[in-house]
């Protein structure tokens, strides 16, 4: 007994219906409120502190450090107060400042055994409780990218959007140096580091379609195999069916939005290999372009790897290609070098939030009002490799009540989570923890 | 020579007091030394219950790295007592406790996909290019059966050289990305491989490629005429049933049931009913069969001979079993070591072992590091011709002896010296320091076997890409080779630095451009929070100091200075210099052996290996010593392992306990 289609002949050759749920099409309304975004900017190797850090302006530079012991950094009270004198590091937000928020005093907890670099990349979206993960050496749970996609992502064709501006070549560091997004422990998601790919995912015009007659025979195949797994392996597979199931959701939704995408004329990225500012700022585009489409509203774009030694050509800034981290080890040979770097990596910063804050939404507010858009990094200096004080900002989020212009510092031992943990209430989600997370931040929303 | 696989009864060496009296100094309570906290192990018992401390106690009591020094002074006969005191409890331990568990279920890496492609569908041509496989063969000079390396040899650098991607393959297939490497070394490991669903896509959309490629056809497909040619005569149901059970039995190593093949002939059916032509259908079909994620996905069943079958082939071919394989398996005849031994010899006699060297060695001696190597132009403009550099040819040399190794069945101690190695003509002037470096290539180069009779050449610790991969441009970094040299040589790669170490004060050390490196970094081997760990490694870097960013030999430093490479192994043997420490190192062979295959059992399994393994690895290395650890030998011998086969017993849910140890 053969039908017409190979689709309808499986689901009547099984027998059954699918176990899988096939969304119907999902055809998408214009919204009334414009969709909520959640984007992170994470920069590798830390700050060079007193280019960042209000107050620190004339401190000494500090010595190399190999691991995190609780350092520098100066004393000064739990505040909130206008976010007014930007220092050298942040002027290239001076036209943005009424829309940016600086949060100092943040730490995470190093949880021994792990390398310092690939703790802090690896774990910033995560900061699980020490002890909370027993799989893994890395305290490393379901990312703050995913979780708060589970709230505001589940009808757009992407629940998130994992960019990484990592040009190397070699394949020198392991994965924890590269990914800041994780689905759950040892399950990376992995990021697109190239841009032309990063386009064809979300703006290109192939027919996906096509896979899904596919998709209906192997999943038998899959669901067979399933059954011959033991309780250890069946769970990992599951994130075949996740995969699936995720596909299948972004095939219907795609479909649905074709129009949509054709219209949005996002050109495609005329090289792979682009100057390291240009290739930032490109990955920067294809998020806002990827927001502004409805395609996803959760991004992370990690602007460079942990560690990973190999130089960079920064084209405008050296001329000759230059190991960020290496020059953090070094920093009183290379502090002018250095404060470039956080220089540039904070336009790159800017240019991205300037451009969410051009997007004009339905309502009269920008897209950046929309989005909470945060800067950070794992480490609070490159060359203390430390957990505590890390640099911090928080771009737009107007709209869901976040303030505009403050800078707050938090008490000693704040966790990082603590912000994670605001923002995901910000958006709405009845949380009342996340990972290691002692409360919210207070002054953060209005 | 302390033999660690000796496990003799422990007679009358009473080993708690042993390490009450020398270690419960430093290791208790809460600030116990590097948190090992000795005060609970009052009996024998409950050092039997701790079997992965007994593993790390016994490796530092062997290695006389404790008690360090300062604190006693153990005559040699007390530490061998103890060792064996201690691997009497440790074999006690392991063989009453739970048995490593299998790897977890894996998708494959790229390179086992493509392979794996090829080979079930006879593709005389590449699915796609990888990089990751640096050395690209011409003229087939890997002809293993003859059991001989040619003494010229034509590769090129596909990692380097970008031309040399450009060969025959598949046209319009996209590929999804490298696969990074582990955490503790391989990309093939099961806790690192996971699925998301941006790969998900990639592969379907690849294994739809591959049937849809405009190449894919008679000329290029070799089961083309088996599956893909329309049939003559007879039934066509009948003709597609026939076509796909051994191909979907070689595919999902598994014996196929009924469902299944119905399930793959019924669709290709259903194309033929709606007109499309026979062919057409059976591509379509066969796509369906590499988009499965029963081809996709590795599964270890323990006592499986089809899982036994497939562990073997991935670990010499990095692909799927052959028919023979398949066929053995399906008839339980891997039960038989004989047999299986004998398929072990077939495996290494075929050329598809060829893959076993494109991903091994290089990932074992970590020579990716080695492409984004950039000396100093000004102090080694040498290195540099058109755009390409030296890296190019340093690269293929270790990768070449490793071949010549294996296929001429060498003992393993060639990688710590050899009496040859093959060189091209910008390496031989590159070791020479002659005047004018002779550059060839980027293409395919000429590589010739040199004798070598010098110590300070030879083997793989000295090559030029290991000692350019592990400096910075303009000077070595003895930490990094140290840290380099107890991995892989070892298999003792150095912990993270713990968190409450105090900075070092490096005072005007490390700017002070009259000290060598050695002084400068004396202050952190004087620290007692550092010397720890760094007393481990340094010593390995400090005696290859006599080789500079590049790799070439050197008696003075540029300020002048002569170059001390002098050290102690083990607190045993004094080196003057690297040719003592290699030396020095054959005489600890036993103990580089066992470091080789730990290294080997964690790729041929999938999976870190732990104190559970020990028992197995000091069989092989037993079982090969008398004839000095042939390769063959080694890899034949852990095939045969209980670790390798994994018949069905009572095992542990925790398959990996890899976190517990992060090392």
């Amino acid at each position: 007994m053969i039908k017409s289609t190979r689709r309808q002949f499986l689901r009547g050759a099984a027998g059954t219906t699918m176990a899988l749920p096939f969304l119907e099409s999902v055809a998408r309304a214009e919204p009334l409120t414009p969709q909520k975004r959640m984007a992170i900017y994470y920069v590798p190797m830390g700050v060079v502190r007193k280019g960042f850090f209000p107050g620190e302006e004339a401190t000494v530079l500090p010595k190399f450090q190999g691991a995190t012991t609780p350092a520098i950094g100066i004393e000064r009270p739990v505040a909130i107060q206008d976010f007014e004198n930007l220092t050298p590091t942040q002027s290239p937000l001076e036209s943005l400042k009424h829309k940016v928020n600086f949060i100092s005093g943040l730490d995470r907890t190093y949880k021994q055994g792990t390398d310092v670099h690939a703790q802090c990349g690896s774990c910033f979206l995560s900061s699980a409780t020490l002890n909370s993960v027993t799989e893994s050496a890395y305290p490393l749970d379901r990312t703050f990218d995913h979780i708060i996609a589970d709230s505001i992502g589940r009808e757009t064709p992407f629940s998130t959007l994992t960019l990484s501006c990592n040009s190397h070549k070699n394949n020198k560091e392991s994965i924890y140096f590269d990914n800041i997004s994780w689905y759950g422990t040892n399950h990376v998601t992995p990021s697109i580091r190239d841009v032309r790919q990063a386009y064809q995912r979300l703006f290109g015009t192939n027919k996906k379609g096509d896979l899904r007659d596919i998709t209906d025979l192997v999943l038998d195949d899959a669901k067979e195999l399933q059954r011959s797994l033991n309780r250890t392996d069946k769970n990992k597979f599951e994130e075949y069916f996740e995969g699936i199931r995720s596909l299948e959701l972004q095939i219907e939704r795609l479909e649905a939005m074709r129009t949509e995408i054709e219209s949005a004329n996002v050109a495609l990225p005329t090289d792979s290999l682009l100057p390291r500012g240009e290739y930032i700022r490109t990955m920067g585009d294809l998020m806002v372009a990827a927001f502004q489409t409805g395609l996803t509203n959760v991004a992370t774009l990690m602007i460079g790897p942990e560690r990973w030694d190999t130089p960079y050509r920064f084209e405008s800034l050296f001329d000759k290609p230059m190991s960020h981290h290496q020059m953090t080890h070094n920093p009183h040979k290379f502090v002018d070098q250095l404060l470039q770097i956080d220089k540039f990596y904070m336009e790159q910063y800017a240019y991205i939030t300037q451009k969410m804050d051009s997007v004009i939404e339905s309502d009269g507010s920008t897209l950046l009002d929309n989005t909470v858009f945060t800067y950070g990094s794992g480490l609070g200096d490159g060359t203390t490799h430390q957990y505590n004080d890390l640099p911090i900002l928080i771009a737009g989020g107007a709209n869901l009540g976040l303030a505009q212009g403050k800078h707050i510092h938090v008490a000693d031992e704040t966790p990082l989570a603590n912000l994670f943990l605001t923002q995901a209430q910000a958006f709405g989600m009845k949380v009342d923890s996340f990972a290691d997370s002692s409360s919210t931040i207070t002054g953060l929303t209005a | 020579m302390i033999n660690p696989g000796n496990a003799l009864a422990d007679g009358e060496f009473d080993i708690v007091k042993f390490l009450q009296r020398n270690c419960l100094d430093c290791h208790q309570g809460k600030e116990a030394a590097a948190n090992y906290d000795f005060t609970k192990l009052q009996t024998k018992k409950d050092l039997i219950a701790s079997p992965e401390l007994l593993f790390e106690i016994r490796h530092a009591v062997s290695t006389s790295q404790m008690p360090p020094d300062e604190a006693s002074e153990l005559s040699s006969e007390t530490r061998v007592q103890a060792t064996q005191a201690i691997g009497h409890l440790l074999h006690h331990a392991i063989a009453n406790g739970p048995a490593a568990g299998p790897a977890a279920i894996r998708r494959m890496t790229r390179f086992q996909y493509s392979n794996s492609v090829r080979d079930l569908l006879g593709l005389k041509v590449s699915v796609f290019s990888l990089p990751e496989q640096v050395a690209r063969e011409y003229g087939n000079y890997y002809q293993p059966e003859t059991g001989k390396i040619p003494d010229v040899v034509k590769v090129g650098n596909r990692a380097l050289g970008k031309s040399q991607l450009i060969e025959p393959r598949l046209e319009g297939i996209t590929p999804y990305p490298q696969d990074l490497r582990a955490e503790h070394g391989y990309d093939n490991q099961a806790d690192q491989l996971s699925l998301s669903p941006i790969l998900l896509e990639q592969f379907l959309e690849l294994s739809q490629s591959i049937v849809n490629s405009s190449s894919f056809n008679a000329k290029t497909v070799g089961i083309w005429n088996d599956v893909f040619a329309a049939p003559e005569t007879g039934d066509i149901e009948t003709a597609i049933r026939d076509r796909l059970r051994p191909i979907l039995q070689q595919a999902f190593r598994t014996k196929i049931s009924e469902a299944t093949l119905r399930r793959y002939s019924d669709y290709a059916a259903s194309f033929i009913q709606e007109g499309t032509d026979f062919t057409t259908a059976m591509k379509a079909t066969v796509g369906g069969i590499l988009a499965s994620p029963r081809f996709f996905y590795i599964q270890e069943r323990p006592g499986d001979q089809f899982s036994l079958a497939s562990r073997l082939s991935f670990f010499l071919w990095g692909s799927i079993p052959d028919l023979a394989l398949i066929e053995a398996a399906s008839k339980g005849a891997l039960a038989d070591p004989a047999i299986l031994s004998s398929h072990v010899d077939r495996l290494l006699l075929d050329r598809r072992s060829k893959r076993f060297c494109d991903s091994f060695p290089s990932q074992w001696l970590q020579l990716e590091t080695l492409i984004s190597s950039e000396p100093d132009p000004n102090l080694f403009k040498q290195f540099y011709f058109l755009r390409y550099n030296g890296s190019m040819h340093m690269m293929i040399e270790p990768l070449l002896l490793f071949e010549a190794v294996l296929v001429e069945d060498k003992s393993i101690l060639q990688f710590i010296q050899s009496d040859f190695s093959y060189r091209s003509v910008m390496l031989k002037t590159w070791y020479a320091q002659a005047d004018k470096i002779q550059h060839t290539g980027p293409g395919a180069v000429d590589f010739q076997r040199v004798p070598i009779t010098d110590m300070r050449e030879g083997g793989l610790i000295t090559n030029a890409a290991i000692m350019t991969m592990t400096s910075a441009p303009n000077h070595t970094k003895p930490i990094s080779r140290g840290a380099w040299f107890a991995t892989t040589m070892l298999h003792a790669p150095p912990k993270p630095p713990p968190a409450d170490v105090p900075p070092i004060d490096r005072k005007a050390n490390a700017s002070d451009e009259s000290l060598t490196i050695r002084e400068q970094l004396a202050t952190h081997r004087d620290s007692v929070n550092c010397a720890g760990c760094h007393k481990k490694i340094d010593p390995f870097g400090f005696a290859l100091e006599n080789y500079n960013p590049v790799g070439q030999w050197r008696d003075v430093y540029p300020n002048g200075r002569q170059v001390d490479s002098s050290g102690v192994l083990y607190n045993q043997h004094s080196f003057d210099d690297i040719v003592g420490l290699k030396k020095a190192l054959l005489k600890e062979k036993v103990r580089f052996a066992t470091g080789f295959t730990q290294h080997l059992m964690s790729f041929a399994l999938g999976r870190k290996v732990t104190y559970h393994d020990t028992i197995a690895i000091e069989e092989i290395v037993q079982r090969t010593a008398a004839d000095d650890f042939r390769l063959k030998a080694i890899i034949k011998n852990l095939v045969l392992s209980d670790a390798f086969i994994q018949p069905k017993r009572a095992t542990t849910t925790a398959s990996l306990d890899s976190s517990k140890d992060p090392s």
